[in-house]
């Protein structure tokens, strides 16, 4: 059941990564800011290919346990941006996770929510998932504000649950079930004329 | 930390205690029913379920390494009857979590007995266990639960929506939690009034 790739948005291409991608990955993934909140270490060149060389792996939802990643690629200069992925976590229950990392100089200007939104469409519509979360730390605001803006809901909020980098772990967990989704990304804003009140 | 209690543990009105072989007929009286089964994993329990269910928490008294488990048995000190059970397993020693949950017979509601029980393994599970955080869930339905974890001074920190299945319904879940400065410093406040 592998989706139709690349994927196109307004202004972003989503495609698998290749190898040619790593100096562009680097770029971002090294920055002590992303590796902040990342699980896997990824701080040189080396660790990136690492990392670069699983993603390239992640190309379909097979199983649970499966992972999607997509590189979003700027239509204008084909230059990558950041990736999204999706992880099948549970087949009876639909269950998916997602998550996403964006170069900061390019954060802003809704490359993650253009992205995001293909990515959803893609779990919700072609993987048929009922129910999709993300997890973030307490203290990424960038990512809280995103994920509310989305429509995700709030569902948990742990303290001290866990050791994370040397630290108590805060996290949260937001979500977002198929019908809220198909909801608010399919019903079209009518132009204000045609109001009535 | 590893934890070997002394039992039984004492409070006010009861006594919590390692499961016996002679605990069997008290624990299906109550492991029987529909309504204490409606929100467990396990449907109602016939007797010789629940002959293995006590086999298997007669061994249940220590905490050794990440998973294990205590289940106590929790008897009137009045009368000796057993009135329910309440567990605390050890989730992840690096981050010192704890989970605690209790199932009781209804016949015992309304006296506070629940809430008497649950106190006492969270005083277990902070002093003598060395606790960080303690957690416990159930389902959103189960009214009774959720209160209790309210009265213990538990915050709910997760709201689960339809995130996985449970007896063929989508399940809705509460995770409360409370760390050990919470936990001390009602404790304090209870020692001064």
């Amino acid at each position: 059941m592998s989706p139709a790739l690349p994927i196109d948005t307004d202004r972003l291409v989503l495609r698998r990564f290749e190898r040619s991608d790593l100096s562009a990955l680097c770029e971002y993934h090294v920055l002590p800011a992303m590796q902040r909140y990342t699980l896997g270490r990824t701080r040189d060149r080396d660790e990136v290919a690492g990392a670069l060389g699983i993603m390239r792996g992640q190309i379909s939802l097979q199983r649970p346990g499966d992972t999607l990643t997509l590189a979003m690629i700027r239509k204008d200069d084909e230059k990558l941006l950041g990736h999204v992925s999706l992880h099948w976590t549970d087949c009876t229950a639909g269950q998916g996770e997602f998550r996403f990392l964006i170069n900061p100089v390019h954060s802003g200007n809704g490359f993650v929510r253009e992205a995001l939104s293909a990515l959803f469409d893609l779990a919700f519509g072609h993987y048929r998932i009922h129910r999709l979360m993300a997890r973030c730390d307490g203290r990424n605001h960038n990512s809280i504000k995103l994920l509310q803006q989305m429509g995700l809901r709030l569902e948990a909020h742990y303290r001290e649950h866990a050791l994370f980098q040397g630290e108590w772990d805060e996290e949260l967990h937001f979500a977002i079930l198929d019908r809220e989704w198909q909801r608010s990304s399919k019903v079209e804003d009518l132009p204000p004329r045609h109001r009535v009140a | 930390m590893a934890l070997y209690p002394n039992y039984p543990l004492q409070t006010e009105r009861l006594r919590l205690r390692p499961f016996t072989r002679g605990d069997v007929d008290a624990v299906f009286a109550y492991r029987r029913r529909e309504d204490v089964a409606l929100y467990l994993f396990d449907g109602p329990l016939s007797r010789e379920e629940c002959a293995l269910a006590v086999q298997q928490r007669i061994g249940q008294i220590t905490l050794e390494v990440e998973g294990d488990k205590v289940v106590l048995g929790v008897e009137l000190a009045s009368s000796g009857a057993l009135i329910g059970e309440v567990s605390l397993i050890w989730r992840n020693v690096d981050a010192r979590q704890g989970e605690i949950g209790w199932i009781f017979d209804p016949a015992y509601q309304g006296h506070g007995y629940a809430t008497e029980a649950a106190n006492a393994l969270l005083d277990l599970g902070f002093g003598p266990g060395d606790m960080h955080r303690i957690a416990a869930r159930c389902d959103v339905r189960n009214i009774a639960s959720w209160r209790l974890m309210d009265r213990l001074g538990m915050r709910r920190e997760a709201h689960f929506r339809e995130h996985a299945l449970f007896k063929n319904q989508w399940d809705e879940e509460f995770v409360y939690a409370i760390l050990w400065q919470e936990w001390h410093s009602r404790r304090e406040a209870s020692d001064g009034g």
